[in-house]
């Protein structure tokens, strides 16, 4: 487990940790290690470290304490459920929206049960429910994309940032579920038990996202 | 593949070190809430569905495995936590003694556990005290119960606890002035277990709530800390009348207390702390511990308890579970 003098952050691997980086710095805490390649980074202030991690992963780690903070979508938190996690701070990064998209043209068989394609099984179940509709969900781990062309689903659910994507696969998007942020989240025993630099950590991130 | 030797997800079995050593905590724990005064119940393994799922067990619904009786058709339930048993117990069987003290240590099984990779059969041990509404001479009853679990953890041998404090009368205050639908509240209890700010202000704005009252649930969310909470909290919810107040000085006379009973002990407060309990309804605690990323036992007040079986009364009372206390105590 992580230690009672160090405080641990989970970022996120990929578009979010690139996006991280400038708040980072501006709070004195860039990363003082190669961070495509380690996992555990030390920072350049002597009691923060970072531990570089797949997206998906940052809940469980904070959720269990091997880390004491995160940064994380909100698609992901989403997805994850549960009460588990403090979530105090919308950082304003890595913005972007989880989106319905469809083949150009497609119109909706009435009677047909809509089948889904999505890395987000939890957030399209709510969706449809929330609006009284029963749907086949299917799992997917990646290329949302290919699905509809290939016919194993009708639409699906996924993150769009710029929508080149699905423009370049012949999709459109016909429904947004709702924005997507990174947050900044919290383990709850850390919160209590290192609360003084939690504290001054929190507000310094929302300082220097207020600008 | 499934082998036949395996168990189930989250069930927990102790082979002999283990299990002496739950066994000599066990012993030394009951022993202890014996000389503090606490009678020991066995309360059944299954009952009738319906009395484990009021007051207290309103929320345990979805965690509650169940089957059916063959013998009367009735719904049953295995017991997923036995506050609510001994809740019934002091309202059937203690119904004439104006206080009631009670203790038990058993397993219960849960659909799903509390935490991520948690077990789904934790050996509950606890205490429970009835009749005893707050305040009563320096927060008598609460402080009583609150002592015990820092005994507990004390003979559990579990090293640098932190005790978190909180007051549900602080959420309530601010939150009844709203008037919202139970399902409004549901989301903004859910919002506040997360100390979700952002989603706080959206759920502001989207429901029309008034600017004062706005501000007050953004507050709550930044109310936990050191004791100058208590400062900070009385000037920005001064307009919320006589139960602030008052759940401000209960936590006030408890803090002093724990100071001199438990001198460097580290003490956090949180006026936002729901703790996942609906039924709470006054000082609320929990106990965490370096290296556990939850809370290690949890505990508060929960007064009327009992109405469903004839006999409403106060009631305060703590519980931890055995097998966590031994993964992380030296006992």
């Amino acid at each position: 487990m992580n230690s009672a003098n160090v405080v641990t952050i989970a970022l996120s691997k990929g578009r979010i940790l690139e996006e991280s980086l400038p708040l980072l710095s501006a709070l004195g805490l860039e990363p003082a290690g190669d961070i495509d390649r380690l996992l555990r980074v030390p920072s350049k202030a002597a009691d923060v470290q970072f531990l570089i991690i797949r997206p998906t992963d940052v809940p469980t780690y904070v959720e269990y304490g091997a880390a004491d903070m995160g940064i994380v979508g909100k698609d992901i938190l989403m997805e994850h459920g549960g009460a588990a996690l403090y979530e105090p701070l919308d950082l304003n990064i890595a913005r972007c929206r989880l989106s319905v998209a469809a083949p150009k043209g497609y119109v909706p068989t009435p009677g047909k049960r809509l089948r889904v394609a999505t890395k987000y099984p939890e957030i399209t179940k709510r969706h449809y429910a929330a609006r009284g509709e029963q749907v086949e969900i299917i799992k997917l781990y990646g290329s949302m994309e290919l699905a509809p062309l290939v016919g194993l689903s009708d639409v699906i659910v996924d993150l769009v940032a710029t929508g080149k994507t699905l423009l370049a696969n012949g999709l459109v998007e016909i429904e947004q579920i709702g924005p997507v942020t990174s947050r900044l989240v919290v383990n709850k025993a850390s919160m209590k038990m290192k609360h003084a630099r939690i504290r001054e950590l929190l507000v310094q991130f929302e300082a220097t996202v207020r600008g | 593949m499934t082998k036949l030797w395996m168990l189930p997800d989250g069930m927990e079995e102790a082979l002999p070190q283990q299990a002496w050593r739950a066994e000599g905590l066990r012993r030394a724990l009951l022993d202890h809430y014996r000389a503090a005064g606490y009678e020991l119940i066995l309360p059944p393994f299954l009952e009738h569905l319906d009395s484990l799922l009021t007051g207290a067990g309103a929320d345990l619904d979805s965690l509650t495995f169940k089957l059916t009786d063959p013998a009367s058709g009735r719904l049953l339930g295995l017991r997923s936590d036995m506050t609510p048993q001994a809740a019934r117990i002091a309202a059937r069987h203690f119904a004439d003694t104006p206080v009631v003290r009670l203790c038990y240590l058993g397993t219960v099984l849960r659909t799903r556990p509390d935490a991520l990779g948690g077990p789904r059969s934790p050996r509950q041990v606890g205490c429970e005290l009835f009749g005893m509404p707050a305040g009563g001479g320096a927060a008598g009853a609460d402080l009583e119960v609150l002592s015990l679990m820092l005994d507990t953890l004390r003979l559990a041998g579990v090293a640098d606890v932190h005790l978190d404090l909180g007051h549900v009368g602080v959420y309530r205050a601010v939150v009844d002035r709203l008037a919202l639908s139970a399902e409004d509240e549901t989301t903004l209890f859910d919002i506040l277990q997360r100390k979700s700010r952002p989603e706080l202000s959206a759920f502001a704005t989207a429901l029309g709530i008034d600017a004062e009252a706005a501000v007050a649930l953004q507050a709550l969310t930044g109310l936990h800390g050191d004791v100058s909470v208590l400062q900070s909290a009385a000037a920005t919810l001064s307009g919320y009348g006589d139960s602030v107040v008052l759940a401000l000085r209960t936590l006030e006379q408890v803090i002093a207390a724990i100071a001199r009973q438990h001198p460097g002990l580290p003490i956090h407060l949180d006026l936002a702390e729901l703790r996942g309990a609906r039924y709470h309804t006054g000082l609320t605690f929990a106990a965490f511990a370096p290296g556990h990323g939850r809370e290690l036992a949890r505990g508060g007040r929960y007064d009327g308890v009992g109405g469903e079986f004839g006999m409403a009364r106060p009631a305060t009372g703590f519980s931890a579970d055995v097998n966590e206390l031994l993964r992380l105590g030296a006992a």
